[in-house]
């Protein structure tokens, strides 16, 4: 049974292999463009950045170099399944012992050229589960808790004591893959 | 620009050329910004497209009596096939026919897969491509890694010919569905001016795939075997 969290609540991860789903449907109408959803995630040092750019996991980085953050594969339609289209693999025993913090975010790429925004966007959400047997531990609809925003900070694993939890954040922005750079990756972005 | 010429100025180079390898690292990438875009590209084959305009005779008279010819310009397409450590490694004989790199004397890569269309010496209109690269790059082996496209203008510094005085030229790179990558208009940006060789892109293996990127990086002299040297092993 799946916990809908709600924002800022969070839960012990005592797993050691989780899932980040995300699914959505295809746009349908004849001249509608496609919906192209990403997800992506920056893997966090100490000062909230990534270390390198190869610890920010998206489209064009599909793992990250400690082999703890791998991506399924970029889906541009959103057709690829019924259920998630995009997954993100983590392995937090794998992690790089600098990084203590995963921030996982959806964004629609083009969303400005295409003019999307997730309210548009038919059955999308994005959860996290257990890999070992597929136990949902929270999800977002994202066109019901969003509808204008065009990116969401879904969640973070972050270490506290030695133990990986994972948060919910559910923040919704009016911005692009590139507003989290501008965050997460300022050296680089 | 006859052919013995040419074989001469490849053979004179080839002392130094062996004798005076620097070990030199070189980065060619630019900047450190990541880039968001996603590859739309088809890059199962990639065609590298040279053109650039035919020297204007200036017309007349006195023009065709005093008036030196002017020089055509022989602009040249060049490719080297580098392994994973970014080096050649098959030259080929002393005229470097046969080996990793496609050029005028050596049109045909051994595995097939990268052509040149053949040596223009003069240019045509200047939209359209008058030398191209074509590499098969699903069909290459494993041990090439990365392919460096250049353009440079044959005995440039010997003719005071240089990109900032050729008409119209342009180097550009296009996907296997003919939708075009990259392109760098040689003649019409100032910073090329007295550049006789041009590092215009490269094609590398990422994650199982190819991913194009273009360089621009212009420099002085006329003959890519400067550049080479930097790509030829130690020993």
């Amino acid at each position: 049974m799946a916990i809908n969290l709600t924002k800022g609540q969070r839960v012990d991860i005592g797993l050691q292999k989780i899932g980040v789903g995300l699914g959505w449907d295809p746009n349908t109408e004849a001249s509608g463009k496609d919906y192209d959803l990403d997800a992506s995630a920056f893997m966090l040092g100490a000062d909230k950045q990534v270390p390198s750019e190869a610890f920010f996991v998206f489209y064009s980085n599909p793992k990250s170099p400690d082999g703890a953050v791998e991506s399924s594969g970029d889906d541009r339609t959103g057709g690829s399944s019924e259920g998630d289209d995009e997954t993100l693999m983590v392995d937090l025993g794998r992690v790089d012992p600098r990084i203590d913090e995963i921030v996982f975010t959806v964004t629609i790429y083009e969303f400005e050229e295409r003019k999307q925004n997730f309210g548009q966007v038919r059955n999308s959400f994005i959860r996290i589960y257990d890999a070992s047997n597929n136990a949902e531990i929270c999800k977002y609809e994202l066109g019901e808790d969003f509808s204008i925003e065009t990116a969401v900070e879904f969640g973070r694993l972050y270490k506290r004591g030695g133990a990986w939890r994972f948060e919910a954040m559910g923040v919704g922005h009016k911005g692009g893959l590139a507003t989290f750079v501008a965050k997460y990756a300022k050296k680089f972005s | 620009m006859a052919w013995p010429l040419l074989s001469q100025n490849m053979l004179k180079s080839f002392p130094e050329f062996t004798h005076n390898l620097k070990n030199m690292a070189i980065n060619l990438s630019k900047g450190q910004t990541i880039n968001l875009n996603k590859d739309e590209h088809d890059l199962s084959s990639i065609t590298i497209g040279l053109g650039w305009k035919i020297q204007q005779q200036k017309p007349g008279f006195l023009g065709g009596l005093f008036g030196a010819k002017q020089q055509d310009y022989d602009l040249d397409a060049i490719a080297f096939l580098l392994d994973q450590n970014d080096k050649v490694t098959t030259l080929g004989d002393k005229r470097l026919v046969g080996g990793d790199v496609v050029f005028f004397n050596s049109r045909q890569h051994p595995s097939g897969a990268v052509t040149h269309s053949g040596d223009n010496r003069v240019g045509g209109d200047g939209a359209n491509d008058d030398e191209q690269i074509v590499v098969k790059l699903n069909s290459l082996s494993n041990c090439y890694h990365k392919i460096l496209f250049l353009v440079s203008i044959y005995e440039g510094q010997q003719k005071n010919q240089h990109f900032g005085n050729v008409s119209s030229a342009y180097m550009r790179a296009v996907d296997a569905r003919g939708k075009e990558i990259a392109r760098y208009s040689l003649s019409a940006d100032p910073s090329y001016a007295g550049r006789c060789t041009m590092v215009f892109g490269e094609v590398y293996r990422k994650d199982g795939s190819w991913k194009f990127r273009a360089l621009g990086d212009a420099h002085p002299f006329d003959s890519f075997v400067e550049l080479l040297k930097q790509h030829v092993p130690r020993n």
